[in-house]
């Protein structure tokens, strides 16, 4: 039964964790493109915490939540593919609320033996995670791939990633603990990071025969870009894909210019503006883990009313694999 | 008989064309894996006018000129690669504008017997940049739609014609009717002039892009401008294409909030032939592929003025005011 009302977490505008408060909104109507889900689990992700410290174009008031899994309870006229009752994980906005009205392009159909958590721990990291090493830049068997913040959510996944692909993966951590599940997925040398990322490049150096890394997947930011810069080989690729230490300062792209290296910034909805699109990086991500070749890391579930606890949590650096909120 | 001094066109001081000093240096004398040249051209470039306003870290002072050709006349004793006195070469080197040029064996090529010495110096360093941007930078694809800036300038000729023979979709930019006939005739499918006393806008440029390409954008930009054209360059390339830089004629493109990529998941590189060549192997795949490309007629060089040793400086002034087409040549001996 659809309720008239939707229990919703809201940002009424930008700060530190306090400003995400429990409301009360009327529930979306989906418009004739997109489906309206009950939503089961949101994903919490670091775009979230971007987002609701203003370091992001977002404008507020707004409901956080890019991902979810759940139900789809009503369908726009024009969309096809999709009926009510279909079990569905989902990239969209708002999803921090009863129900999301998402655009039918990002919804992709769960199989029954993939769960509503996996779904929705899976859509955007798995997506992320595979349009890098494919899209971004194409790891090859052999290369030397650096990835920072290794255990984290998308961490974990370029990690298994790039093992799987014959890279040769070099990840950072900030922790023992964290070095041990790094290396678990797949990471063949782990250097945790302290005080500045000295021991980094001595260590990519010593293992490259000081000719660097072919790419240097880095959502970090403004922490590791000089680093990145220097680990990188001539030739090489520099994937930046967030910026979870900070903005990277306005930089004159002469820096690339010693070592004739490619840069890209990438985000999963440039890689799947289509329909079309979308289902062939969903299906791609989705195949590796049907093959047991990719394995989601949760970390842990919250009750919608421990969404600050969440935020601090992911803030915190303490986590590894996937947050998200149990949200009906 | 070897001269105790030779000829050389130098750069004591930083600054405009008038720092072109002729003046005669010391006969140089060679490392263990060099040879010395006797330059019979030495090629002209945009980078050498760069060198001589000091964008690059080189100490003044020095003789001008990156690329030339000539004949073998010293060998260093651990000179590898087969290469022998009397061999006809074509190189890249610090100092071409001058007698005799001291060459590592890393950016030097032997020259078939039916290629000139004319032709050896004009088509080395611009061909090998075309060959590098078109297919190192951005490996360009049938039909790719591509744009290139300064269409009609030396390595923007090339790569025009490297780029039909790949099968991609030109469009070149360039400042006036003469040189946008220049490149259609050389494999543009489509010019857009943008005049150089303009107020600086592409706009005319943005617009055929946008008509040509139902809106996409292109796959590649490749931009030697720099300051002038980036705003154009990132609006008219397509979601997940590529912008190769390679050059900041105009100046160089202001301090940029990376996540601007992320609008498009754009791909940016800077680019240089010398990094694209540090050592002999690289250098010489590079070096033959140019040279087959030649051989097949898909590259051509046009040579538009041969300059005497003297005429250096006027050389150059031709170039800053963006009168010339094709390659420049300094006649040396």
């Amino acid at each position: 039964m659809v309720n008239s009302k939707a229990r919703v977490i809201r940002v009424p505008e930008y700060g530190d964790v306090s400003v995400l408060k429990p409301a009360t909104v009327t529930r979306p109507s989906p418009t004739p493109t997109q489906v309206l889900a009950k939503v089961a689990f949101a994903g919490v992700n670091n775009i979230d915490l971007a987002e609701r410290s203003g370091n992001y174009p977002t404008p507020a008031p707004f409901i956080p939540g890019r991902e979810g899994s759940g139900e789809i309870v009503e369908v726009g006229a024009e969309v096809q593919g999709f009926k009510v009752g279909d079990r569905v994980a989902f990239l969209g906005q708002s999803t921090y609320s009863d129900y999301a009205a998402v655009d039918a392009t990002h919804v992709a159909k769960l199989p029954d033996h993939i769960s509503l958590e996996t779904g929705a721990a899976f859509m955007l990291q798995g997506m992320t995670a595979t349009g890098l090493v494919t899209r971004s830049y194409a790891v090859q068997k052999g290369d030397w791939i650096v990835v920072h913040a290794a255990a984290g959510g998308v961490g974990l996944l370029l990690t298994q990633l790039g093992h799987l692909l014959g890279a040769h993966v070099i990840g950072t951590v900030s922790t023992e603990e964290k070095a041990v599940i790094a290396r678990a997925n797949g990471a063949e040398h782990v250097v945790i990071i302290s005080s500045g990322y000295e021991a980094l490049e001595k260590s990519v150096s010593e293992l490259t025969n000081g000719q660097g890394a072919h790419a240097v997947f880095d959502s970090v930011g403004q922490a590791t870009f000089d680093s990145s810069l220097n680990i990188v080989r001539r030739m090489g690729t520099l994937v930046l894909f967030g910026n979870a230490s900070g903005m990277i300062p306005p930089t004159s792209f002469m820096v690339l210019s010693g070592k004739n290296v490619k840069l890209t910034w990438s985000t999963i909805f440039n890689f799947i503006t289509t329909r079309k699109e979308f289902e062939a990086l969903y299906g791609e991500a989705v195949s590796y883990l049907e093959r047991g070749q990719l394995k989601v890391a949760i970390h842990k579930v919250y009750a919608i009313e421990d969404v600050q606890q969440a935020h601090l949590d992911l803030e915190g650096r303490k986590t590894t694999g996937k947050l998200f909120l149990k949200i009906q | 008989m070897v001269k105790s001094t030779i000829r050389a066109i130098r750069v004591d001081q930083n600054g405009d064309a008038s720092v072109l000093k002729s003046t005669t240096i010391p006969h140089p004398t060679l490392q263990a894996n060099q040879v010395l040249v006797k330059v019979a051209y030495s090629g002209i470039n945009f980078s050498d006018v760069k060198q001589r306003e000091g964008f690059y870290p080189i100490p003044v002072p020095f003789t001008a000129g990156g690329e030339g050709s000539g004949e073998i006349v010293e060998l260093g004793p651990d000179v590898q690669h087969g290469f022998k006195v009397g061999d006809r070469v074509t190189f890249m080197t610090f100092g071409t504008y001058t007698d005799y040029a001291v060459v590592d064996t890393v950016r030097l090529g032997k020259l078939p017997d039916h290629v000139s010495f004319e032709l050896g110096a004009a088509f080395l360093a611009q061909g090998l940049t075309a060959v590098a941007l078109a297919e190192l930078a951005y490996a360009i694809k049938k039909d790719d739609w591509v744009v290139i800036h300064a269409a009609a300038g030396g390595v923007g000729l090339l790569l025009t014609q490297l780029s039909h023979h790949l099968g991609a979709n030109v469009i070149g930019v360039v400042s006036s009717d003469e040189k946008a006939a220049l490149v259609r005739a050389n494999g543009a499918d489509h010019v857009v002039v943008i005049p150089a006393n303009n107020s600086g806008s592409y706009e005319a440029l943005d617009k055929k892009v946008k008509e040509l390409t139902n809106g996409q954008g292109v796959h590649a930009v490749f931009d030697s401008i720099g300051q002038a054209t980036f705003e154009s360059s990132l609006e008219i390339v397509r979601r997940q294409g590529t912008l190769v830089l390679f050059g900041s004629t105009s100046g160089d493109i202001p301090p940029q909030k990376l996540t601007r990529l992320a609008a498009k998941n754009l791909k940016l590189t800077w680019v240089s032939l010398f990094l694209y060549t540090t050592t002999f192997e690289e250098f010489d795949v590079l070096y033959q592929r140019t040279l087959k490309l030649l051989d097949e007629g898909a590259l051509k060089v046009q040579i538009s003025k041969v300059y005497e040793f003297e005429d250096a400086k006027q050389a150059h002034l031709d170039l800053e005011e963006r009168k010339t087409t094709g390659k420049l040549l300094l006649k040396v001996n």
